[in-house]
């Protein structure tokens, strides 16, 4: 037995060139990797990559606002847009959405993935997990939510006028301000989990030594913890960026109409108008400029040495 | 006396109301240019004490002053403490030279003046030629190094050291031992270190405070910590040794430095000679006595002697350390490789010692005495906690 076991262990026997059976095993390891990811790839091609092809084709059709599409090749649907005022207010819109939204959203979240990422408390689980709890309801409901809250007779208003400080009630529905404040909130799981994920780079002790080194508390958060918090920073804000600017429903439905951002645009182009061939080129421009904004993310966080 | 640089007045520090405090009416002075160890087991409460020293913690009563000013309630920042971490806390978002020019910044040196500085710092740790480096790339010793310039670059009133040496391997250890003692000495940084190793604070330490449960158990130089232990976890705590309930049973005439010379009665063993503090004549204590002194012979001594068998040899080149068995108490013993032959196991060794090696520990008064059968050194032990 000894003898087998130990020929067994021995090298290669004469014959088989050194390396052989090494590239004989990373040709299985990679049979083995690429057997793990089909199901994945099949699944993203059917479910995304063929979807996609399948929408930039339809950006070049012929077709207009009356639901006839006419198989072709223009480029009508991107150089119409260009030249259109309306087109470019949307655009700017969304965008300044997005932005207003990101930057208040981490704004507000940062506090709380910073206690978060920090506590030492027995109920650290719980509380986390209360944070991201909202995901666990559809944003249909909590934008409907909002509505009730922040409508002329509701909670917000009604609470206000019965303590004398307004007469009329705030406009908080049905245009930017009341879209903006459903979606920070909307949003602010993600942000607090991407947050706490991005806060591994600081330690309690860094800010002890910057302390002990002279920084005032302010010094400290300036010098130490902002910097080293940066790329979790970074990294919610550009979700809930991308986020808000490709949601729909909150913006339909906050909104009441009365705020038109891309998202809005398409999906009107889609179902009212059924001109699917503008609602392609649409979808297609602003992935174009996800593109763009995710690129200069990543050089971003790369100089910041995340 | 001149005034220390350092005082600490009845420190206390609870974590919470009812536990047991972490730091108990803790006080003690530091001289100006010493480098004192706080020494003792995880939670001591060195580390404790120190992180109050250095405003990281607030106390829950007594106070701490440097140069005769109280600082109890001074703010972290305006304490100009050097402190460094265990994790040496490097900012990992800035270079080496940044980081060392940090506390220089908050305290507005003048950027010339800062790149001096910085310079003379980095030399001093012998770390010059890597100030441009980003601080992942250095090695653990490096940082280490880094570590001690930050909190030196700002000509701190004291250096507080975290236990600095313990992310170290072992020969690079010792390195850093003898580099942060003789950079200690070239600054004149009085310096407060922290440390459960033993080794390293005989080696490095002008004094020793040994910490057990809160306490100071005894706080003094190395050789007096060492060879003159006030107290059965302090004989314990630091190198080994070998314990022995015993009745003083007359004194003997003065000794060196003060001390008596006494007959004890060791439970079990006989009469032997030791040394103690005056007046202990009619008391029962533990007297201690090293291996190394441990008079150690296979042929019987003329003097008084215990008779042990040996059950455990370990060969170490220079020396043969033996772990003996005497009358139901394991003892430990050394003895030079080439003097009397090699003991084999099972084989009878005959112990002694001089009364000069064995002293009387003044905190274990009342041990129990005149039992038929001597207590073991773990029933003793738990005794003197008790």
């Amino acid at each position: 037995m000894s003898i087998i076991t130990a020929a067994g262990n021995s090298a290669p026997g004469p014959g088989l060139a050194p390396g052989v059976l090494e590239k004989a095993k990373s040709r299985r390891d990679r049979r083995t990797f690429l057997a793990l990811l089909a199901p994945a790839i099949l699944g993203l091609v059917a479910s995304f990559v063929l979807p996609l092809a399948y929408m930039v084709r339809m950006s070049f059709n012929e077709g207009g606002p009356d639901g006839v599409v006419e198989e072709g090749f223009t480029l009508r649907h991107y150089i119409e847009p260009l030249g259109d005022s309306y087109f470019w207010k949307v655009t700017l819109d969304t965008f300044q959405m997005g932005l207003v939204v990101g930057v208040l959203c981490v704004l507000v979240s940062y506090p709380v993935a910073m206690f978060l990422a920090r506590s030492t408390s027995k109920f650290k689980g719980l509380l986390t997990a209360l944070a991201i709890a909202p995901l666990l309801t559809s944003a249909v409901v909590r934008t409907y939510g909002w509505m009730v809250i922040l409508g002329d007779t509701g909670l917000v208003n009604s609470s206000l006028k019965s303590m004398g400080f307004i007469t009329d009630p705030l406009k908080l529905t049905n245009n930017m301000t009341g879209v903006t404040i459903g979606l920070v909130e909307i949003f602010m799981p993600y942000a607090i989990l991407a947050m706490i994920s991005g806060f591994g780079r600081l330690s309690p002790q860094l800010e002890e030594a910057a302390g002990s080194l002279g920084a005032s508390k302010f010094k400290v958060f300036t010098r130490v913890t902002l910097p080293l918090t940066l790329p979790g920073v970074l990294t919610a804000f550009l979700m809930v960026f991308v986020l808000s600017v490709s949601t729909f429903i909150t913006p339909r439905l906050l909104g009441g109409g009365a705020v038109q951002v891309l998202a809005t645009e398409i999906y009107d182009q889609t179902t009212g108008l059924l001109n699917w061939p503008f609602a392609a080129a649409l979808s297609v421009i602003l992935l174009v400029l996800f593109g763009i904004i995710i690129s200069v993310y990543q050089r971003l966080t790369k100089k910041i040495g995340a | 006396m001149n005034n220390p640089k350092l005082s600490i007045v009845d420190l206390t520090k609870r974590y919470a109301p009812g536990l047991d405090p972490a730091v108990d009416c803790l006080s003690m002075s530091v001289e100006e240019g010493h480098l004192v160890a706080l020494l003792g087991p995880s939670g001591c409460g060195k580390t404790t004490t120190l992180r109050m020293v250095a405003g990281l913690m607030d106390p829950t009563s007594g106070s701490i002053m440097v140069d005769g000013k109280d600082i109890t309630q001074t703010p972290v920042h305006k304490r100009g403490m050097g402190m460094v971490f265990q994790s040496y806390a490097l900012f990992p978002h800035m270079d080496v030279a940044q980081n060392v020019a940090f506390g220089l910044q908050m305290r507005k040196v003048g950027s010339k003046e800062q790149n001096r500085r910085v310079v003379e710092a980095l030399d001093l740790v012998k770390l010059g030629h890597l100030a441009g480096r980003q601080v992942k790339e250095l090695s653990g010793g490096q940082q280490q190094r880094i570590a001690i310039a930050r909190a030196l670059v700002v000509e701190p009133t004291l250096l507080l050291l975290d236990e600095p040496l313990s992310n170290l391997d072992a020969k690079l250890r010792e390195n850093m031992r003898t580099e942060i003692r003789s950079i200690q000495q070239r600054t004149g940084a009085t310096t407060l270190f922290v440390t459960h190793d033993q080794d390293e604070a005989l080696d490095m330490a002008d004094r020793i405070a040994v910490m057990n449960g809160g306490i100071i158990e005894q706080y003094g130089a190395p050789a007096e910590v060492y060879e003159r232990p006030q107290t059965h976890f302090v004989a314990d705590f630091i190198g080994q040794a070998n314990f022995f309930a015993s009745a003083v049973v007359a004194d003997d005439g003065a000794a060196a430095d003060g001390e008596r010379s006494y007959v004890v009665d060791v439970d079990g063993f006989g009469r032997f000679g030791a040394v103690g503090a005056a007046g202990l004549a009619g008391s029962t204590h533990e007297i201690v006595v090293r291996p190394h002194r441990l008079k150690t012979s296979l042929q019987q001594p003329a003097g008084p002697f215990i008779e042990g068998v040996i059950e455990r040899v370990s060969y170490t080149g220079d020396s043969l350390s033996l772990g003996l068995r005497a009358g139901g108490k394991e003892l430990l013993s050394q003895m030079p490789t080439a003097s009397s032959g090699i003991p084999r196991l099972g084989q009878t060794a005959y112990l002694s010692w001089d009364p000069a090696d064995a002293f009387i520990i003044p905190g274990t008064a009342g041990i129990p005495h005149g039992t038929e059968r001597p207590a073991t050194a773990d029933a003793l032990a738990a005794q003197d906690v008790a």
